[in-house]
């Protein structure tokens, strides 16, 4: 009885540390809430949210708000779309660079008049990683299993930097280029203006001639 | 032997519980939000005496012909109402503070400018075992508070990392602008140039028209 008590603390807290641990976002009360984030290819993005009226999340909520959450690629596919939801969980794996975003939408019909906030927690790359996998896979544990977390944190922070080396070379291809065009394009500039008013001293003198005024 | 049985079940569940709340403490959030006038994102910290550290950086929109971008503020507030950390008119920084007690923290955007802004922003809660912690708990080792110290220095260089790149796609924005600029003005100054010139060119020759031949006459 006394392992079916603790089962039953274990399963609160589990449920219930999500919600401490997300982000809170207020929503307004007529229009969109949208949070993005730039991320390059094959990122695996894992995110809940779950959302209650007030500002607190002490209050034991009866009535949970509906919201509408959508969630779109850069290029604009619909990755996850869900109506009159409160809570609920979404993972893609990133196939194009660029912004992603997920937008929250209250809906309109609810009692509206309380503030509505949202819990976001949107994980990416190492943190979305899902241990009790590697725990079952290779059957390790406790100290071994933070040490190997530790590892894969190491690894996404080289990852990180090598992708940012790679970035930073384009920019300064693109840098040079548009110095050298800079160069290039002001001296031309300067060679078109001198042409032009020599061209039209010419064509004047030439016409003026022709007119027997000079 | 019955509460013998208890005590070593409340033991297993309180392992598990305090496994849970160190494999818990890694709070991570890097989002982007747009700012229009206000936005406050809260974060919820578990101990007092946690390192709440971070970053923001604006994404640069097109600013037409200002030099530097005007900036936003930034409030961060405490459970109890004061006011922890404050920056203004940055344009993107760092900030880190001991949080002085343990509740719900409001990290405010102020955009004092009308056109909204677009926010890059990473808060990260870190907490390490302290010896009072050791001393409550008898499951956790010293060796549970190294590997929190070295956590929480990777993860330092993580909110780095985050910073560096969200300052790169700042840079590469203007880059790119820049180039656009390059080709647009220059070809558009040409043509500009050359019309001026031939409308100077018909211009002189309608003052010397026909009237002025007759008069020479």
């Amino acid at each position: 009885m006394k392992l079916v008590e603790a089962a039953a603390v274990l399963l609160v807290v589990v449920v219930v540390a999500p919600a401490v641990r997300a982000l809170w976002v207020d929503l307004p009360r007529t229009g969109t809430k949208c949070v993005s984030e730039e991320l390059h290819n094959k990122v695996v993005v894992l995110a809940d949210f779950h959302s209650f009226f007030g500002q607190n999340d002490d209050v034991n909520h009866t009535v949970l708000p509906s919201l509408s959450v959508k969630v779109t690629s850069p290029y604009g596919n619909n990755l996850y779309h869900q109506e009159k939801i409160s809570y609920g969980q979404f993972s893609f794996t990133t196939t194009e660079t660029g912004s992603y975003m997920a937008c929250f939408t209250v809906d309109s019909e609810q009692n509206g008049g309380k503030t509505v906030t949202v819990g976001i927690d949107w994980k990416t790359g190492i943190s979305a990683k899902d241990w009790d996998l590697v725990v079952k896979k290779e059957k390790i544990e406790g100290l071994e299993l933070e040490l190997k977390k530790l590892e894969g944190i190491v690894q996404a922070i080289r990852d990180n930097m090598n992708y940012m080396m790679s970035r930073e070379m384009d920019m300064r291809e693109v840098s040079e280029t548009t110095n050298g065009r800079v160069a290039r394009f002001s001296i031309m500039s300067l060679g078109i203006c001198i042409a032009a008013s020599v061209s039209q001293s010419l064509y004047l003198r030439r016409y003026f001639r022709k007119k027997k005024l000079i | 032997m019955e509460s013998r049985r208890r005590l070593r079940g409340a033991r297993v569940v309180y392992t598990l519980l305090v496994l849970l709340f160190l494999g818990m403490v890694n709070l991570v959030s890097a989002l982007s939000v747009t700012v229009n006038d206000l936005e406050c994102v809260y974060e919820y910290v578990l101990y007092e005496g946690d390192t709440v550290s971070g970053n923001f950086v604006v994404v640069d929109h097109d600013i037409f012909w200002g030099s530097d971008h005007p900036g936003i503020d930034f409030t961060v507030t405490s459970p109890a109402g004061n006011v922890v950390n404050s920056l203004k008119g940055t344009s993107g920084d760092k900030f880190e503070f001991k949080a002085p007690s343990s509740g719900m923290y409001k990290f405010c955007f102020h955009n004092p400018h009308s056109t909204p802004e677009s926010v890059s922003f990473y808060i990260h809660v870190g907490h390490i075992p302290t010896e009072h912690d050791l001393a409550k708990d008898e499951h956790l080792d010293p060796i549970n508070v190294k590997i929190a110290e070295l956590r929480e220095s990777l993860e330092s260089v993580t909110a780095e990392q985050k910073y560096l790149k969200a300052r790169e796609a700042r840079h590469r924005h203007t880059n790119e602008s820049t180039r656009k600029r390059v080709i647009f003005y220059t070809v558009g100054e040409y043509i500009m140039l050359a019309l001026a010139s031939s409308l100077q060119v018909v211009y002189i020759r309608r003052l010397f028209g026909k009237t002025v031949a007759y008069n020479r006459v």
